[in-house]
């Protein structure tokens, strides 16, 4: 068989496949269209990192490392920027909102993967992933007229601190850990979930004793997700925190966290404040990279194991 | 140096005002209308402080410096002249059913640092208190806080809101809860105490009987561009102080003399 002429001057090494000069350049150039958009990614990724680390490396000199990391107080007209209050703020909601958050959302999973009928599945799922679409601000602002009362009458506070924080973002890393769980329980390889059944197991046992363990991991990684976005939320926990830089007081008693914080503060920050506010922003990043990369031991872990 | 605006040879012609971010909205929208009304004049408006606003009119950087206080120390041999232009007082609001309508300014302090922290310690119903402070960027805080607390620091307890509305909504909703705002925003849904016997309201600011207040000012050089005059006057006329003033949540300067002082 002989190649038509045109087809000629391309150039290919393989030999398997011939193309066109204007093929040719086609497909390079969408390689590379591809390439610069990841790039890109990656540059947004790197220079956010630089920026934050560039602007907050301050604190290391002015508090200083001790007073920045071991302080107990944080107070922009004191001098004071101890982020000790807004670390153990921000890990008692999110504590607070996997607890809440995550049986939810594992609940939510296990019925649409291994119990709802196709009709049912129809209608719960679109439901929850909406929930990852209503903006933060609406959480907040139901969660300031709707939830506060409740929770201080309750308390016997105001109603603004942990616990309301806790329940709005447990509503809102739902999606997250459900959609996640969802697909774990669903790349379980049926022939184990089918011999459970075989062996007479309800459809209880099978879900408790076989699907649950066999996805474990991926459930991990899910909660560790809904774990990020509950420590990174910003908008919805400073309508209804209180926002009060106090360590912990109890449920119903107003607490502040690092993204609270750093929001309530930027506006008017100069100086050694504004250099802590990016130092708070550099906790934040590590804690994201943190649990990013306990995401992806976990995942290794797993592939091992399979 | 005259440059040509482009509608026709009109004089081009600036005001810098710098200073008190609590001034920024009466400056910023009279300096909008006042513009509009006046071709080729640009009315330049930023929030710095107003320590920088009267270091900026003395160095000549700005015509106009803002102020929420008035000089101190080196400031007042500056030669500096004093145009009033607005009085800012501060409510404490509670609840409307709290039967408390008067404290002492000590109480107050109390309260705010929290050191009483029921109601019947006052004089109320057994209720603890529910402290509603405003964030720390805010000028109502910062003026409240000097005037009011005296160096004693505030309760870190305390729930923290980052907008006039917000506390006065929350405090509207809350049977234990005291707060403060400007007092051109309070509205029926809250309570405005007396403070030492006094009950904050235009007449009691303008008869500087009740304490929790401060003045305004427009600070200027004595050489001052007759442009700036002519703004200043614009910021004092009626159109202004009974619109923009008391929409910002002040009271005007010209009360005072329309009260017969």
């Amino acid at each position: 068989m002989t190649e038509p002429e045109h087809m000629k001057g391309a150039p290919s090494k393989s030999g398997l496949k011939m193309m066109s000069r204007a093929t040719y350049f086609r497909e390079a150039m969408l390689k590379n269209i591809f390439l610069v958009c990841a790039v890109l990614a990656v540059a947004a990724v790197a220079l956010i990192f630089i920026f934050t680390t560039a602007r907050g490396w301050g604190v290391i000199k002015d508090p200083g490392l001790a007073a920045f990391l071991g302080g107990t107080e944080w107070s922009s007209s004191l001098g004071r920027f101890g982020i000790l209050p807004l670390v153990v703020g921000t890990l008692a909601i999110t504590f607070g909102a996997l607890m809440l958050g995550a049986p939810l959302a594992i609940g939510t999973a296990v019925f649409l993967s291994e119990i709802a009928s196709p009709r049912m599945r129809a209608i719960v799922r679109p439901a929850v992933e909406m929930l990852a679409g209503v903006p933060s601000v609406v959480y907040g602002f139901f969660g300031l007229v709707m939830l506060r009362p409740i929770v201080a009458e309750l308390t016997g506070g105001m109603g603004f601190g942990t616990l309301t924080a806790s329940v709005i973002l447990a509503v809102m890393i739902v999606p997250t850990i459900s959609t996640l769980t969802e697909d774990a329980l669903g790349s379980v390889p049926p022939g184990i979930r089918e011999a459970s059944y075989a062996m007479g197991a309800t459809t209880w046992q099978t879900i408790y004793k076989v699907l649950l363990p066999a996805a474990k991991i991926g459930i991990i990684d899910a909660i560790i997700l809904g774990m990020g976005r509950a420590i990174g939320e910003t908008m919805a926990v400073v309508m209804v925190a209180g926002n009060a830089p106090q360590f912990f007081k109890g449920l119903g008693a107003p607490i502040a966290t690092i993204t609270s914080q750093i929001v309530i503060d930027m506006s008017y920050a100069t100086g050694t404040h504004k250099t802590a506010l990016f130092g708070l922003a550099i906790i934040l990043l590590l804690m994201s990279m943190g649990l990013v990369a306990l995401v992806r031991a976990l995942s290794r872990l797993n592939a091992k194991k399979a | 140096m005259a440059l040509t605006g482009c509608a026709g040879g009109v004089e081009r012609r600036e005001v810098v005002v710098t200073g008190s971010t609590t001034l920024l909205p009466i400056t910023e929208v009279a300096g909008e209308m006042y513009s509009e009304h006046n071709e080729g004049v640009s009315i330049l408006v930023s929030g710095m402080g107003s320590s920088a606003g009267i270091e900026s009119v003395t160095t000549g950087s700005s015509d106009i410096g803002t102020s929420s206080r008035e000089l101190k120390g080196a400031e007042s041999e500056l030669g500096l002249v004093d145009t009033p232009v607005a009085y800012d007082a501060i409510a404490v609001i509670v609840h409307p059913d709290n039967p408390v309508r008067d404290l002492t300014m000590a109480e107050v302090r109390a309260i705010f640092s929290g050191v009483i922290t029921n109601w019947s310690e006052v004089g109320g119903p057994d209720l603890p208190i529910g402290l509603v402070n405003r964030d720390e960027a805010s000028g109502t805080r910062e003026a409240f806080s000097k005037i009011m607390m005296d160096g004693v620091p505030f309760d870190r307890g305390a729930v923290v809101l980052p907008g006039t509305g917000q506390v006065r909504s929350v405090i509207a909703d809350v049977e234990g809860a005291i707060g403060y705002i400007s007092l051109g925003f309070v509205t029926d849904e809250v309570a405005a105490v007396a403070i030492d016997g006094v009950e904050p309201s235009e007449a009691s600011v303008v008869a500087g009987t009740y304490s929790v207040q401060r003045v305004l000012h427009f600070f200027t050089r004595d050489d001052v561009s007759d442009v700036a005059r002519e703004y200043m006057s614009y910021v004092l006329s009626p159109d202004i102080q009974d619109t923009i003033v008391r929409e910002a949540g002040f009271i005007p300067i010209t009360a005072k003399e329309e009260s017969g002082d």
